[in-house]
């Protein structure tokens, strides 16, 4: 998306290494990483993508969505859809924070839980109040905005750590201020039911514009697209304005953003008010959907999902984070299944082989060989240790027919699969310390064992521990692999 | 330029369309709305199998009284399998893990694969307060009723959103308050009394109706709360005076209120009574000593079905899981006089919970099993109270 | 004044302090070396609290050892720290590592991500019920009584063996090579390497120390509080993280007495402070911010000289 003079020839790397080096030169980093990333088949599809000028990328990513709801019923997809959404416009928000500014806000979800409380209060027959759309979200915005600021006024004297752990505490300091709302003697008005302690505020109205009720799902959806296309365009005309250009600085070196008289203070206070309004914002709308502001709603959970889609799509980058949102809303839901899952999960291992294993007789071999060692330890075990193989795959159908037939299956296999799984993490991380050759030789047993632990142990608790494991395997290997985010800007960091 | 311009005609495009489309919806709102709320009302086809749903704790904290729910709807299946020859029931478990800290979300995940799971005709469970809280809206689009063996907190039946979907076979906490403040000033006749609850819906609602009932008795009642997350409770119980004669904790994880004895023990003041509520129904909070007290579910322990699991299960009556049995019934009656002309809708199994009247003599709560409008059985006007003997809860009232 | 209160309060304060302050250790010493929060500390803390429930289920459960109970709570002990230990040097050669020249915030989500890796493979490996040390049967709660004070068995060990465990740091931090190497590491990281100092080995061995303290306090905590579960990791390793920060991230007696300062505090809000059970943890936060916006660099830090 930048539009810096591309030179032909970008100067070799002085050590001979390819790849963007971070912790090089910025301009060097993203001109290398620009022609380093366009391979074979999806060359010309990110070469269109990036010719594209900015409306028409929005444009390509609306009318998928605007056309979603008109071919799925309502139903779980349905709700699926707008929960991306919401999650779309918070990771947005964050993205002003962390992404252009460069401030670790770990309590960001706090804004969106006060934005929801308070419309919930506002809104609700819990004191009574019936406020239309049209005057409570904009009290909301400010509201959320003021308490964004009174937030940020500590962060003046704090640098990035200390800033990460003040904000994480004001995002637990404010679950529970909420789930306890209804014990605190407040110093004029005594006791009084705040925030409905844990049982929350339940039946919040719906959105009520100028007496036009928003009821239907299919309109909350419409309306979360149109909120989302006005904030991706504010963002685009942020980005690129003083203040935009003035956060980056900030970001990227703030001593020298002082040095040049730039106000430090108040574009940190400014990009705090600003990620909280949008948050509070999206908490509003929320919480017409959910119909209910529950304290729970608003702890760590959310604020991890909300990092995962902005580390995944790139700190940054806006595309990136829609795409994010997508595949981190719908990823889990495609993981409830087994038959799903399996699909996932041996395509992301084949995948992972073919881009680390570089010859292509190597890989082969790997493969080839992997097939053959589990045929042979199947061989093996159903000659001497029978009691191996007696159980059987989950699911049904011809792979599940194979894998009876290569793969181990104890019959009481949980204590044993537990063991092993220790023993496989452990042997995941030392097989990539070893020399090559070693390497090389230990995979496929290694690759067996990961295999033999995904489907007696993993593969049952998919929409639990397993899930969250991956989540956070994913995102050790993601940062590893590329911590900018998948779309994101490859910057250096100047400590 | 020019690409420029056609960008941002197709922007201007996609933003008319859309709000083309919102205007239209607005006119088609009438039937859209009316589409929602019947739903349930499509039509199932009543196979051999009848599916039902059923939403309980059998990992995490409070698997330990999860497992008690399982078992006696277990037993309940099988019994009805042999007994019935038209169709087979069949539980669809979702696990809910009570108590953990994502638990409300495994719940939400739970009801959304029972809702959007056609074959699934009601639902058994879920087994929390705070559960049902976090389910209700899915549950109720989807048009599915439940029926709670041991959720007990008052306002889920009475504050009026849960009508006609929600029913529970355990009187709710009103009726546990009562017992409890009772028991405490009458039987045990305290006057010092120290209530904690664990800042969850079930437990707070419970403090409050004994807090009521004990300081309008005049005597000396101290409340705080203490977090469900929270393992050390050396510097609560520092705080309690040594002369408080009762604590009244009506927690939900077992664990906890286990952990709770034995430090009371550990910081001298093991003489001071415990009484829990129904979720410390377990011989491990029992275990702590011989003045635990505690309250749980109203049951028929002459009914011959008691007696028949009790033997079946090594004389262990697992009272806390037997209204689950109860539930189980009540929704699998339901399903099979609603499947009596081979389809039926889920709107049509609610009507048909919501018109249970299961006789005394097939019911091991002692009394017929009916259904007042809000959802609760208001024939069950009272608790039973149980004490220590050391190692399991004997009742004493 | 009620004595009998102060004094039971300040000697549960004792007890969590030594915990915590064992846990901030480690916080401290990594970020001293690498500069790093290390987010995945708090759930070492807690694969040690099940390592010791392992070895003590493994020598026969609490009420049927062989062997005599001191020698078992040793084996604990010692099983716990070695695992961690292990598992801390493991976390970093394949997590940290390869993020040394990385922006700061890589890192720093890659810890994140191994922290919930830990939190749900322990979820996956040994479900989600708790799991009980059962201490009061096993060691035999000898409740020792002076006057109105009471202290617990487990209360006495876990504070003797914490302030034995940080006398020994001191000293090896202080006296010894490795830990001249680590604080010269800690001061200057190129420097320190130009020296000829393996700073590989120095942060794997500052990794190794940090871990197993906290698989020690892991095992305390079991010890004392009977019930370990998998997400314990995440509100403690969050207060022992809030000590470290008070005594000056990056210190080591910085961390010490930030820990025995915020178990002391948590005790003493529970007890005096209204609603202070519900609000403790509150209570605790606010005296972490207080402590920033006075003095952002904590207790023992050094005003730190960045160029931010």
């Amino acid at each position: 998306m930048t539009d810096g003079p591309v030179n032909p020839e970008p100067p070799t790397p002085p050590d001979g290494q390819d790849g963007p080096q971070i912790g090089r030169d910025e301009w060097v980093a993203r001109v290398e990483g620009r022609r380093e990333g366009y391979h074979g088949i999806m060359r010309p599809i990110r070469e269109a993508w990036d010719r594209l000028p900015r409306a028409g990328k929005l444009t390509a990513l609306i009318i998928p969505a605007a056309i979603f709801p008109l071919i799925t019923a309502e139903g779980n997809v349905f709700r699926y859809g707008l929960f991306t959404m919401v999650y779309a416009l918070l990771a947005l928000g964050l993205n002003m924070v962390v992404g252009f500014a460069g401030l670790l806000d770990l309590g960001y979800v706090a804004f969106f839980g006060f934005g929801a409380y308070t419309y919930a209060i506002l809104a609700s027959p819990h004191y009574n109040l019936h406020w239309q759309a049209e005057a409570a979200l904009p009290v909301v915005v400010v509201v959320c905005a003021l308490v964004g600021f009174l937030v940020g006024l500590p962060s003046r004297r704090l640098i990035g750590d200390y800033l990460a752990i003040m904000t994480l505490f004001f995002g637990q300091a404010f679950v529970l201020f909420v789930n306890n709302a209804n014990r605190i003697k407040f110093p004029f008005v005594g006791y009084t039911d705040l925030t409905g302690g844990s049982n929350g505020l339940p039946n919040v109205d719906p959105l009520n514009f100028f007496g036009y009720k928003l009821g239907d799902t299919r309109q909350q959806y419409y309306l979360l697209l149109i909120a989302i296309v006005l904030v991706i365009v504010m963002l685009y005309m942020i980005r690129d304005s003083r203040t935009g250009r003035a956060w980056r600085a900030l970001r990227e070196d703030p001593l020298a953003a002082e040095a040049m008289s730039m106000p430090v203070n108040r574009l940190r206070l400014l990009a705090f008010s600003s990620g909280a309004a949008v948050a509070g914002f999206t908490g509003a709308i929320y919480v017409t959907i959910a119909t209910a502001a529950l304290p729970g709603d608003y702890d760590v959970g959310l604020l991890i999902l909300i990092y995962a889609i902005m580390i995944l799509g790139g700190f940054g980058s806006i595309t990136g984070i829609v795409f994010g949102a997508i595949v981190v809303t719908s990823v889990p839901e495609l993981l409830r299944s087994t038959a799903n899952a399996r699909p996932i999960f041996y395509g992301v291992i084949l995948i992972a082989l073919v881009m680390t294993i570089r010859p292509w007789k190597r890989l082969a071999a790997v493969l080839g060989g992997l097939i053959a060692f589990g045929f042979v330890v199947h061989a093996i075990a159903s000659a001497w240790y029978p009691r191996l193989v007696e159980g059987k795959a989950q699911g049904s159908g011809w792979f599940a027919d194979f894998l009876n037939h290569w793969m181990l299956f104890p019959t009481h296999v949980t204590t044993m699969a537990q063991v092993l799984y220790i023993f496989m993490v452990a042997a995941i991380v030392i097989v990539p310390q070893l020399p090559r050759l070693w390497r090389t030789i230990l995979l496929v047993p290694l690759l067996y064992l990961v295999i033999f632990v995904w489907e007696n142990l993993m593969i049952e608790q998919i929409t639990g521990a397993t899930k969250l494991i991956l989540l956070g395997a994913m995102l050790v290997a993601l940062m590893i692999a590329r911590p900018q985010g998948l779309a994101g800007e490859a910057y250096v960091e100047i400590v | 330029m020019r690409r420029r311009t056609i960008a941002f005609a197709g922007l201007a495009v996609a933003i008319a369309a859309t709000v083309a489309f919102v205007a239209s919806t607005a006119t088609a709102t009438p039937t859209r709305v009316a589409a929602r709320s019947s739903a349930g009302s499509a039509l199932v086809k009543c196979g051999k199998t009848l599916q039902i749903g059923f939403m309980v704790p059998a990992t995490g904290p409070a698997a330990s009284i999860g497992v008690q729910q399982i078992h006696w709807a277990n037993y309940y299946v099988s019994q009805y399998n042999k007994t019935h020859k038209a169709h087979k029931i069949k539980l669809v478990l979702e696990d809910t893990q009570l108590g953990a800290a994502n638990g409300t979300a495994q719940a939400l995940q739970g009801a959304q694969a029972l809702a959007s799971n056609p074959n699934v005709l009601g639902v058994v469970g879920p087994a929390g307060s705070n559960e049902i809280v976090g389910v209700t809206k899915t549950l109720k689009d989807a048009g599915l009723a439940w029926v709670s063996g041991s959720s007990t907190n008052t306002t889920l039946t009475t504050d009026g959103t849960r009508t006609g979907y929600m029913f529970r076979t355990v009187p709710p906490d009103a009726v546990q308050g009562v017992t409890a403040a009772n028991y405490i000033q009458k039987t045990l006749k305290a006057t010092r009394v120290y209530i904690i609850d664990d800042e969850e819906v079930y437990s707070t609602g419970l403090a409050d109706t004994v807090q009521a009932r004990l300081k309008a008795a005049g005597d000396t009642v101290t409340r705080t709360g203490v977090s469900q997350q929270q393992s050390d409770f050396s510097a609560l119980i520092a705080k309690i005076p040594s002369n408080t004669q009762l604590v009244y904790m009506p927690w939900q994880l077992v664990p906890k209120g286990q952990a709770f004895g034995q430090q009371m023990q550990a910081a001298g003041k093991g003489s001071i009574k415990l009484m829990g509520s129904d979720g410390l129904y377990d011989s491990a909070f029992a275990s702590v000593g011989k003045n635990v007290y505690d309250t749980n579910f109203p049951l028929n322990p002459k009914s011959p079905i008691i007696k028949a699991f009790a033997k079946a299960h090594d004389g262990d009556g697992q009272y806390f899981g037997a209204p689950t049995y109860a539930a189980t019934q009540v929704v699998a009656t339901a399903v099979t006089k609603a499947c009596a002309k081979g389809t039926t809708t889920r709107a049509k199994v609610r009507a048909a919970i919501r018109a249970t009247n299961i006789p005394v003599n097939q019911s091991l709560l002692g009394v017929p099993i009916r259904f007042n409008k809000n959802g609760d059985m208001s024939t069950l006007k009272k608790f039973g109270v149980y004490k220590s003997n050391g190692s399991v809860f004997v009742p004493v009232a | 004044m009620d004595w009998s209160l102060f004094l039971n309060l300040t000697v549960s304060g004792l007890t969590l302090g030594a915990m915590y302050a064992l846990i901030a250790l480690g916080y401290s010493m990594v970020y001293g070396i690498l500069k790093l929060l290390n987010f995945a500390h708090g759930d070492v803390f807690m694969v040690g609290a099940y390592i010791g429930w392992f070895v003590l289920h493994g020598l026969g459960g609490p009420l049927g050892t062989d062997i005599a109970p001191d020698l078992v709570l040793l084996l604990m002990f010692v099983g716990a720290m070695l695992g961690c230990g292990v598992l801390g040097v493991g976390i970093e050669r394949f997590a940290y590592r390869p993020l040394r020249k990385a922006p700061r915030i890589a890192p720093l989500i890659s810890a994140l991500g191994v922290s919930i890796f830990l939190q749900n493979s322990a979820l996956l490996i040994f479900g989600a019920a708790f799991r009980d040390y059962d201490t009061y049967h096993f060691v035999g709660v000898k409740t020792f009584q002076v006057g109105n004070l009471f202290i617990s068995g487990p209360e006495l060990l876990t504070i003797g063996a914490a302030i034995g465990l940080m006398i020994a740091l001191t000293l090896f931090v202080d006296r010894s090579r490795t830990g001249k190497a680590m604080r010269s590491t800690s001061y200057d990281r190129e420097a320190a390497s130009m020296m000829g100092i393996d700073v590989d080995r120095v942060i794997a061995i500052t990794f190794f120390i940090g871990s197993a303290l906290a698989g020690a306090a892991g095992v305390m905590w079991g010890l004392v509080f009977g019930q370990i579960y998998n997400y314990m990791g995440f509100i403690v390793g969050l207060k022992a993280f809030t000590a470290a920060v008070v005594g000056g991230i990056g210190s080591i007696p910085g961390a010490m007495v930030g820990g025995f300062i915020v178990g002391l505090a948590e005790a003493y809000s529970t007890g005096y402070l209204p609603q202070g059970s519900i609000f403790a943890n509150l209570y605790v936060f606010a005296l972490l911010i207080l402590v920033i916006l006075i003095k952002p660099s904590g207790l023992f830090g050094q005003a730190a000289i960045t160029k931010a």
